[in-house]
């Protein structure tokens, strides 16, 4: 029997953020968009909260700068009981001003981590094999 | 259209003792707070027609508390979901029941039991909503939001970790005057630093001391409040503020919180100024929240906290006495409604050794990020 507190926070998925983790799951990561006034819509609605335009799920260049971050020391959370210190930062995507994503940050030192770095998205496996998640590194010479 | 409660008044407080594990079930510990609320104010449970919480499906229900302590006809029962930024709806909604004469009086309380404590996150664990894209990045609990927007004030503002240990010093040095507190022993700054990292920036003294145990609060008329024993204590008036939703992820500037749109609000609605407030009893799920909601409701300027409290203007014989019971940070976590009763034991001069002299106004705020309120209580209706 698998130990429930090896494996990190399952996504249920909704109508509404379905196409996000199917996306995620087919190697893109891509967010909810009007398709009359063109505002991205994160987390993702049916219609438009601006204008009640329909939506649809496009692919974002996945780049972006830390708006935030914290390291986590204390093991909380299941499936980072054993990994920690850990980094999870606030992304604020390219497409637009504060769009943002919560994501770890990895490849880089908790200790140089800062607000402002340039970091480019991509996509691993979730533990517990049904879906695949953003993480963020840092943008070589930033 | 007025948008003050005048006429609505508190006449009554209870609670029961706050211990780390009780051992009790929400609905007795309920009970036995809106019990000592209602022989405080010398009313009986047939007295009662209305009864109200929040909480997060981890608490007894208003019909539940209100049978179980022997009253037969509720009239009016209310019970809503939210933590900490819904304390203020909940007290105004009281009041509002009473102005608008669906109840005469009412119970309002809020219970915390080991056993059904939000937070706990050792099981296996779906998330959906919003928090389907946080969780599975090991993003999930409140410290780790709250340090987030910590992070991005240290960033813009220069505000450090001695100005957050400056607020948990503060706070502990209060609680060691008050009994009810759980958490009484004294803290130095250096221990403050010494302390072990939860979420960084937040060390462990950022973070409340959890707890079991009930507070109620018992709301009337002004009128009927004449008739009862204790001087009542006035709603002067009450504001709440909820963008985007309630995300922390999206809110648009993380070095402020809801209080940022509260706090204009608030001050309109009751023609007062933070000059004329006497006690603050501000939330404090985290220092940080006391800090950025500090600044917002214009006490300081932003980046000014960490030197208002190390100069002792947030204190006794300063500009205004912060969270003299200790707050959520020292004295327990009843998730804010511990505040009310701060709040209300200094304006009727009854707070023993930590009464702060003459107080006639009290800031109650609650909530951080981007939902929230706050409300003024005064000796005097306005």
């Amino acid at each position: 029997m698998t130990d429930t507190r090896s494996l990190p926070p399952q996504p249920v998925p909704d109508p509404d953020t379905a196409p996000f983790w199917q996306a995620t799951g087919a190697g893109r990561l891509a967010l909810c968009r009007c398709q009359s006034c063109r505002v991205w819509l994160h987390p993702p609605l049916e219609r438009c909260r601006v204008c009640a335009g329909s939506t649809a799920f496009e692919e974002v260049a996945g780049t972006g700068v830390l708006y935030s971050f914290i390291v986590q020391h204390r093991p909380t959370v299941p499936g980072y009981l054993e990994n920690t210190p850990y980094v999870v930062g606030l992304v604020e995507l390219d497409e637009q001003p504060g769009l943002r994503l919560p994501a770890r940050i990895v490849g880089v030192d908790p200790a140089d981590v800062a607000c402002g770095m340039a970091v480019r998205a991509e996509l691993v496996a979730l533990p517990g094999g049904d879906f695949t998640v953003p993480v963020f590194r840092p943008l070589s010479g930033s | 259209m007025s948008r003050s409660l005048r006429g609505a008044a508190v006449v009554g407080i209870g609670r029961t003792p706050y211990v780390r594990k009780s051992g009790r079930s929400t609905l007795a510990m309920a009970a036995e707070a809106a019990r000592n609320a209602l022989a405080d104010c010398g009313l009986t449970p047939a007295d009662v027609d209305g009864f109200t919480c929040y909480g997060t499906a981890d608490s007894a229900r208003p019909s539940q508390v209100a049978h179980a302590i022997g009253v037969d006809d509720l009239g009016w029962a209310l019970s809503i979901l939210g933590g900490g930024n819904i304390v203020t709806t909940t007290v105004s909604g009281a009041a509002t029941a009473v102005l608008s004469g669906q109840a005469d009086v009412v119970v309002v309380y809020r219970v915390l039991g080991s056993d059904t404590r939000y937070g706990q996150a050792l099981g296996a664990v779906e998330v959906a909503g919003e928090s389907q894209f946080a969780g599975p990045q090991g993003y999930l609990v409140p410290p780790q939001w709250f340090a987030m927007f910590c992070r991005r004030h240290q960033y813009e503002y220069g505000s450090t970790s001695e100005d957050l240990g400056a607020i948990a010093v503060q706070q502990r040095a209060h609680a060691s005057n008050n009994p009810h507190a759980v958490g009484r022993t004294p803290i130095t700054i250096d221990e403050y630093l010494a302390s072990r990292w939860i979420s960084e920036p937040f060390r462990l003294y950022d973070c409340t001391y959890e707890v079991d145990g009930a507070v109620a609060i018992v709301v009337t008329s002004a009128e009927r409040a004449a008739d009862l024993p204790h001087k009542p204590v006035h709603l002067l008036g009450a504001a709440d503020s909820n963008r985007f939703g309630g995300s922390v992820d999206q809110w648009d500037d993380l070095t402020c919180m809801y209080s940022r749109d509260t706090a204009p609000r608030l001050w309109s609605r009751t023609g007062l100024r933070p000059d004329d407030i006497d006690v603050a009893c501000m939330y404090d799920c985290f220092t940080f929240t006391v800090m950025a909601t500090f600044e917002d409701f214009g006490f300081c300027k932003k980046g000014e906290v960490g030197d208002f409290f190390r100069e002792g203007r947030a204190t006794y014989g300063g500009d205004v006495v912060v969270n003299p019971h200790g707050g959520l940070l020292s004295e327990g976590y009843i998730h804010g409604l511990n505040h009310h009763y701060e709040a209300v034991l200094q304006l009727r001069d009854e707070a023993g050794d930590r009464q702060v002299a003459g107080a006639e106004t009290a800031l109650v705020t609650s909530g951080a990020g981007p939902y929230g309120g706050a409300l003024v209580y005064g000796t005097e209706a306005l």
